[in-house]
């Protein structure tokens, strides 16, 4: 099949579910009043309520739901196969994602502008919104690990990415200072950061910084420091911890936010060129690259591993691993966050809900497409599924994407001297990017938590580094893989969470809600089963295998202890659904009879 | 100088199409800084409001001379101030402002 055949499949998958399926929903189920006035005109206060263009907020949902999840997910589970990826995005998208991120922003917006968390404290119990908290907590605990690993342990430590990463930051102060320092036209500041943006990436490609670095990564084969770190992953892993403790301490305005800003068109630059060097290339799916592996996602069954050093590790059972593996890109708890306390707030008509919420999923979906396509003909294309299988197992998952948009921006014309540096810097900054925002938040988080009961967690500098300190644990032990799993696993089960709040919800209203309930009884049974696998095979692999190395064994140990505690709070949640559940059918019984 | 209706059309359209992209860039990129920005000066604002006329959601703040010379350039503010700062809020409202 041509890869441009694919992405056809996916603007049908989108012309059907958002102009067929979602439209319906929206005209039958939710019938939005234009006329009615929302939360952002009616609570209007320049703070949390503020109206904006649909446009504009389409633009906002969709910068704020994509990061590196429906990048780097897709990548991972195309060891079960591509077919079985393609299948989960579509469908998964189809028929929960957008239904989450729509339905969260007209709940919010008919229930004035209140959080999930307050909206999971009236609908399902007190204790839900503890729960939601602490899978909040979890779930940006996982993401520094899964994405701090990334970075790390696989782009940066590529001699020729660590000085294009490094300078794009130092670019992104500047942009910071012209903007809000030297009061300079943005279109001006725009134009000459991204200019040095380029200049930075291109200067780490030169041959003496790449000797450079390499000297301090250790040489090319980098020597272990403790257990299986080796000298590159422990100093760029420290690298990434230490931006994200600037990210979190300074000024949103003199770190994070003019970083982001320059790091947007980087990576904008970098899906467009992509897009349209596919476009040109047309390329056929390599037949070498199955379609579907096995039902383990064991690459060592499906193709010759004889010659790599390391085995990479078989992810397990396709259900439920896949439908946790690809979390962004389907469905995802985090995108119900952000439409609650973000959309809902500053949508200006309910007419706009569709478009905001289901539009901006739909196009997600494209965008991991379009990710999964980097690995099955950007990589496949040029080194065939071995070349795939022996990048998985050097544990270059990330390296997968930056080989793919290398090879699709070569077509039109980028040499992929630079394109490869390249793919991998746009990949560092989406990481980095979320990560030092992250920090702040658990910093918030953990001040709130514990900050009556310890004072000193209301330092933001003590706040900072014990939550850099928890991510670093999770860094320098365990797999990847199993850290991916768990952050899917955390952020599948607030997706379910939001389902089931939406169902408890359209219920109260007496509007029809199986096309909730059903993806709800789908995600939660699927996420258990995902997590309960995942804590088996982490401890398992602790007891059967003998002379695994020290951080392996603590990052399995911690991995599996913290699947545990979702399951039990997955499960003390099912329980409170319920009888929610049972509530509110007993009150519309009720409702009826009186009628 | 007069263009056919087909070119007038084709020029709105396409007049349009980046009208609707550059709103699309703009909500991606500095919409959140200038939300951040209003969000800093509505804060300070408040803070403000609530150190001069404390009392009117119940601090025993006696209201001087002078803050009732203020009291006309706060009085439009003061029904959104009062929203903002009784709103019950916790980690999830501030999900859109720390993650982005």
């Amino acid at each position: 099949m041509n890869a441009v055949v694919t992405l056809l499949i996916g603007l049908v998958a989108i012309a059907v579910g958002y102009g067929v399926y979602a439209k319906s929903i929206n005209k039958n189920v939710m019938n939005p009043d234009e006329k009615k006035a929302t939360p952002a005109k009616m609570y209007m206060d320049g703070v949390d309520f503020t109206p904006a263009n649909r446009n504009v907020l389409f633009g906002y949902q969709f910068k704020s739901i994509a990061a590196l999840g429906p990048i780097t997910g897709p990548i991972v589970a195309v060891q079960w196969g591509w077919l079985p990826a393609l299948l989960w995005i579509i469908f998964g998208t189809f028929f929960i994602g957008w239904v989450q991120d729509f339905s969260t922003i007209m709940m919010g917006v008919r229930e004035e502008g209140q959080s999930l968390g307050a909206l999971s404290y009236r609908f399902v119990s007190p204790r839900a919104r503890t729960i939601l908290l602490t899978f909040i907590y979890f779930y940006l605990l996982l993401i520094m690990g899964a994405f701090g690993k990334i970075v790390g342990y696989d782009l940066m430590t590529n001699p020729a990415v660590p000085l294009g990463v490094l300078l794009v930051i130092g670019v992104g102060l500047l942009a910071g200072q012209m903007t809000y320092k030297w009061k300079m036209d943005i279109i001006l500041t725009s134009a000459i950061t991204v200019i040095l943006a380029f200049v930075g990436i291109w200067l780490g490609t030169l041959p003496g910084v790449k000797n450079l670095f390499l000297a301090i990564n250790g040489g090319e084969t980098s020597p272990v420091v403790f257990g299986s770190v080796t000298q590159a992953q422990f100093i760029w892993s420290l690298v990434t911890l230490v931006i994200c403790y600037f990210g979190a301490i300074l000024p949103i305005w003199r770190w994070a936010q003019p970083i982001n800003y320059v790091a947007f068109w980087i990576v904008f630059l970098g899906i467009a060129a992509g897009t349209v060097g596919l476009l040109v290339w047309r390329p056929s799916i390599p037949a070498d690259f199955p379609a579907f592996t096995n039902w383990n996602g064991n690459l060592c069954a499906a193709s010759d591993c004889s010659g790599l050093e390391k085995t990479p590790l078989a992810l397990g059972a396709l259900w439920p691993l896949l439908f946790v593996t690809i979390a962004c890109g389907a469905i995802s708890g985090w995108h119900s966050l952000v439409s609650s306390s973000g959309t809902a707030r500053q949508l200006e008509s309910e007419a706009d809900a569709l478009y905001v919420g289901g539009g901006a999923m739909f196009l997600e979906m494209f965008l991991a497409v379009l990710s999964l396509l980097t690995a099955v003909v950007g990589v496949g294309a040029t080194t065939g599924f071995a070349g795939y299988v022996g990048m998985i197992a050097a544990g270059k998952n990330a390296g997968v994407f930056a080989v793919g948009l290398s090879e699709m921006m070569s077509r039109i014309g980028v040499p992929t001297s630079f394109g490869l540096p390249y793919g991998s810097v746009f990949l560092t900054l989406m990481a980095l990017t979320i990560m030092y925002l992250v920090v702040r938040f658990m910093r918030v988080a953990s001040a709130e938590f514990m900050g009556d009961k310890v004072p000193l967690f209301k330092n933001a500098t003590f706040g900072s580094i014990v939550a850099l300190l928890l991510s670093a644990v999770l860094i320098y032990t365990g797999f990847w893989a199993r850290i991916w799993v768990l952050f899917g696993g955390a952020n599948q089960l607030m997706a379910a969470l939001t389902l089931l709040l939406i169902t408890l919800w359209l219920m109260s209203k007496g509007k029809s809600y199986m096309w909730t309930l059903i993806p709800f009884v789908f995600m939660y049974i699927t996420t258990i089963g995902a997590l309960l696998l995942t804590a088996y095979n982490t401890i398992h692999q602790v007891m059967t295998t003998p002379g695994l190395a020290i951080d392996l064994v603590v990052g399995n140990w911690l991995a599996g202890l913290i699947a545990i505690y979702l399951v039990i709070s997955a499960l003390i949640l099912g329980w409170d659904s319920l009888q929610a559940f049972q509530r509110q059918r007993a009150a519309s019984v009720e409702a009826k009879a009186k009628v | 100088m007069s263009f056919p209706p087909f070119i007038t059309r084709l020029g709105r359209g396409v007049k349009s199409t980046f009208r609707t992209l550059a709103e699309i860039i703009y909500g991606a990129t500095i919409h959140e800084m200038v939300r951040d920005l209003r969000k800093e000066r509505a804060h300070l604002e408040h803070l403000f409001i609530l150190i001069v006329f404390g009392d009117i959601l119940g601090i025993p703040i006696l209201p001087p001379y002078y803050t009732l010379h203020l009291l006309p350039y706060i009085a439009p503010n003061i029904t959104g101030w009062k929203r903002s700062l009784l709103r019950e809020r916790d980690l999830t409202d501030l999900c859109d402002q720390e993650i982005g």
